[in-house]
């Protein structure tokens, strides 16, 4: 593929000024998508009309615009939606009071269970109406799936949807993939590699990759020597560092451009949407092993929750039940131009509609050896002492 | 007379309320508020925990210094280097530029429209080594290889110059503006040297509108982000990153305000002296 034009591309696929990925394919799609849409029932029924506008507090995808397209048709409510910048930083404005904005946020794994549900920021849903949806996704996630229900197990919090292992990236052309996955983290501990990786400043995620890199299991509690060890790591690979960054299109710009081989914290995510344009120098990575338990990788599954609003409406969980429907889980997989698996994908209808240089761009035929290869993301223990360890060596870099 | 005085005054104090009633809630409250917030326990969300000064004690001991120096830093040799750009470009396009003189300022204004990220991130694809706009050209064109900036200090500060040039030029030309071309003149009549003239006549008469531009360019700079995360590639944390880091992976509001209180106050200290100095009526010819 010609260089100039795939960096132009990436370049313009700045997460700031993104433009949608059209295929023919998927226009024809969605004129016949149009087309049945007076047939079409949404399962649960027409979701109610309302004053308000549906308002979304979200990762990218669920802000496709063909996404709430189809869902305008379906039930002719309104959305509004902004895109998250982090995890914390969302669950930041429903504790300082936007849950009387909000109707729907999308965080991962942990946040639900361990901190929003606690708080009172986010409803359950009706276990009647929702817990058979779990018998239509990915063996995995069948009932009672843990982080969809809140610690006692009597309430569900949300729908999973999206959900990949998130390790690292490598350039192939420099380090063979099966190396790097008998590796691992300790590639990243290398000397020759100093200067010569980045860092995807998604810094809860640097930190349990730190640990890995340290030899530490992240969701286990610390000993002072982990704590020690943990330090050590964490200077060094933040001052090895050639570039940090919170825009991956930035990394893989660099791994295009030679000035790095690799960066952490990568994925399907971070990939996927260059794969698919061609760019062969982006490997996504799940090590082998590591120090969790003999595992070295991190799953991330998305929580797709109705928030606690006061003024609570009816079409929240309408939301919740189309984003499942096949039409719906194949925009939220393509959504506004990346390519991201998700838990409906065990429905032949869906993954027929994905071609075979698309499910190859996702690493589609690795991905369930990927995913067990990894623990699930989850609260870190001795995160507050971590983190501190982890910003100090940010302010001590340069 | 004392009567008069007041049945003057108070109609003024009844137009003033709008905007101090504004200002109450929009300024001092949340002000205030991350004031109250900084003194709470640290990794608390409430504000009735007990008082105490622990976060300001952290802010001292545990190497924040460093992040205020680079943003110190940044703001000063920004505002030091775009009064030096913007003054001959002031001086040209006040007294030469004639009829191109309001296209010019145009163009130089219209990126101020556009978002400032979404113009860190072209030029950040200008600046990329090898593949980017100015190295690949050279290599294509010439066959010059080049190194980059890129994902350095110098770069980030770089960014801060070209993003505030504006907000230091356009001051700048209402301060030169308020130079009578015949003082200049008599000056030189009066055996005056360009040096002389400059220091002696131009640069006091100019100055209110250069004190405006080097505030603003000073203050936008302290708060900025996004050139140090883009161009800079994080070679180094500002203070304003740190501060995002406590509120939002740190979870730690009440350390975050504390750093945001010391800010304010660092930004006050520099600001308010010069502020005082300021002459408005002067500046707008009245």
């Amino acid at each position: 593929m010609n260089k100039d034009r795939t960096l132009s591309s990436l370049a313009a696929r700045n997460p700031l000024s993104r433009p949608m990925q059209h295929s023919s394919h998927r226009r024809k799609f969605l004129q016949g998508v149009a087309a049945g849409m007076a047939a079409a029932a949404l399962p649960g029924g027409l979701a109610a009309q309302s004053s308000r506008p549906l308002s979304l507090l979200t990762w990218d995808a669920y802000a496709d615009p063909n996404l709430l397209a189809l869902w305008k048709e379906q039930t002719g409510v309104d959305v509004r939606y902004e895109i998250h910048i982090s995890d914390p930083s969302s669950v930041n404005r429903l504790r300082a009071g936007e849950t009387s904005v909000w109707d729907f946020i999308n965080v991962n794994n942990p946040w639900a269970r361990n901190v929003m549900w606690p708080a009172g920021l986010i409803k359950d849903l009706p276990r009647e109406r929702f817990e058979p949806l779990y018998a239509e996704m990915k063996p995995k996630f069948q009932m009672p799936y843990k982080w969809a229900m809140s610690e006692d197990e009597e309430h569900l919090l949300g729908i999973v949807q999206r959900y990949e292992t998130f390790d690292f990236v490598i350039n192939p052309d420099v380090i063979s993939p099966a190396l790097a996955q008998d590796e691992g983290w300790d590639l990243f501990n290398n000397p020759d590699f100093a200067g010569r990786y980045g860092i995807l400043a998604y810094e809860d995620w640097n930190v349990m990759d730190i640990c890995m890199g340290a030899g530490i299991h992240p969701f286990k509690e610390k000993s002072e020597e982990d704590i020690a060890k943990f330090e050590e790591t964490c200077k060094r690979w933040i001052e090895n560092a050639a570039l940090i960054t919170t825009d991956f299109v930035q990394l893989n710009l660099a791994i295009l451009n030679g000035e790095i081989d690799m960066y952490f914290t990568g994925g399907t995510y971070t990939t996927a949407a260059a794969r698919l344009e061609g760019v062969t120098e982006l490997y996504a990575i799940t090590p082998n092993s590591g120090p969790a338990d003999g595992k070295g990788g991190i799953n991330w599954i998305e929580l797709n929750s109705a928030v606690n609003n006061p003024d609570f409406q009816e079409a929240s969980f309408d939301w919740l039940e189309f984003i499942t429907t096949v039409d719906a889980a194949e925009l939220v997989a393509r959504g506004n131009g990346n390519l991201q698996p998700v838990s409906q994908m065990s429905n032949p209808d869906l993954m027929a509609r994905f071609s075979s240089e698309e499910l190859a761009a996702i690493q589609w035929d690795e991905f369930d050896q990927r995913i067990a290869n990894a623990v699930e993301f989850d609260i870190v223990p001795d995160y507050d002492r971590l983190y501190d360890i982890y910003s100090a060596a940010m302010r001590e870099r340069g | 007379m004392d009567g008069d005085m007041n049945t003057r005054s108070t109609p003024g104090r009844w137009f003033a309320a709008p905007v101090a009633v504004f200002m109450m809630l929009c300024f001092a409250a949340p002000i205030l508020i991350v004031t109250w917030y900084s003194l709470m326990p640290s990794r608390t969300f409430g504000l009735t925990g007990d008082l105490t000064l622990e976060n300001y004690r952290s802010a001292f001991t545990d190497g924040y210094g460093r992040p205020l120096m680079w943003s110190l830093m940044g703001a000063a040799t920004t505002t030091v280097v775009t009064a030096i750009l913007a003054w001959p470009t002031a001086v040209i396009l006040h007294r030469y530029a004639g009829k191109w003189a309001s296209v010019t300022s145009a163009l130089i204004a219209l990126p101020i429209f556009i978002s400032e990220s979404v113009r860190l991130f072209g030029m950040s694809v200008f600046l990329m080594p090898r593949g980017g706009i100015l190295a690949g050209t050279l290599n294509a064109v010439f066959g010059i290889q080049i190194g980059s900036i890129m994902n350095t200090w110098a770069a980030a500060q770089f960014g801060m110059i070209y993003i505030h040039l504006p907000f230091m030029l356009f001051p700048l030309l209402l301060g030169i503006s308020l130079i009578p071309a015949d003082r200049i003149e008599a000056a030189r009549d009066l055996g005056a040297n360009r040096w002389q003239s400059f220091r002696e006549i131009e640069l006091p008469l100019a100055a209110p509108g250069l004190m405006i531009g080097a505030l603003l360019t000073f203050v936008l700079c302290l708060g900025a982000n996004a050139e140090a995360a883009i161009l800079g590639g994080r070679a180094v944390t500002v203070i304003t990153a740190a501060i995002e880091q406590r509120f939002n992976y740190a979870q730690d509001w009440p350390m975050g305000a504390a750093l945001t209180v010391i800010v304010i106050a660092v930004t006050a200290l520099i600001v308010l002296p010069v502020l005082s100095r300021l002459d408005l009526n002067k500046l707008t010819g009245r």
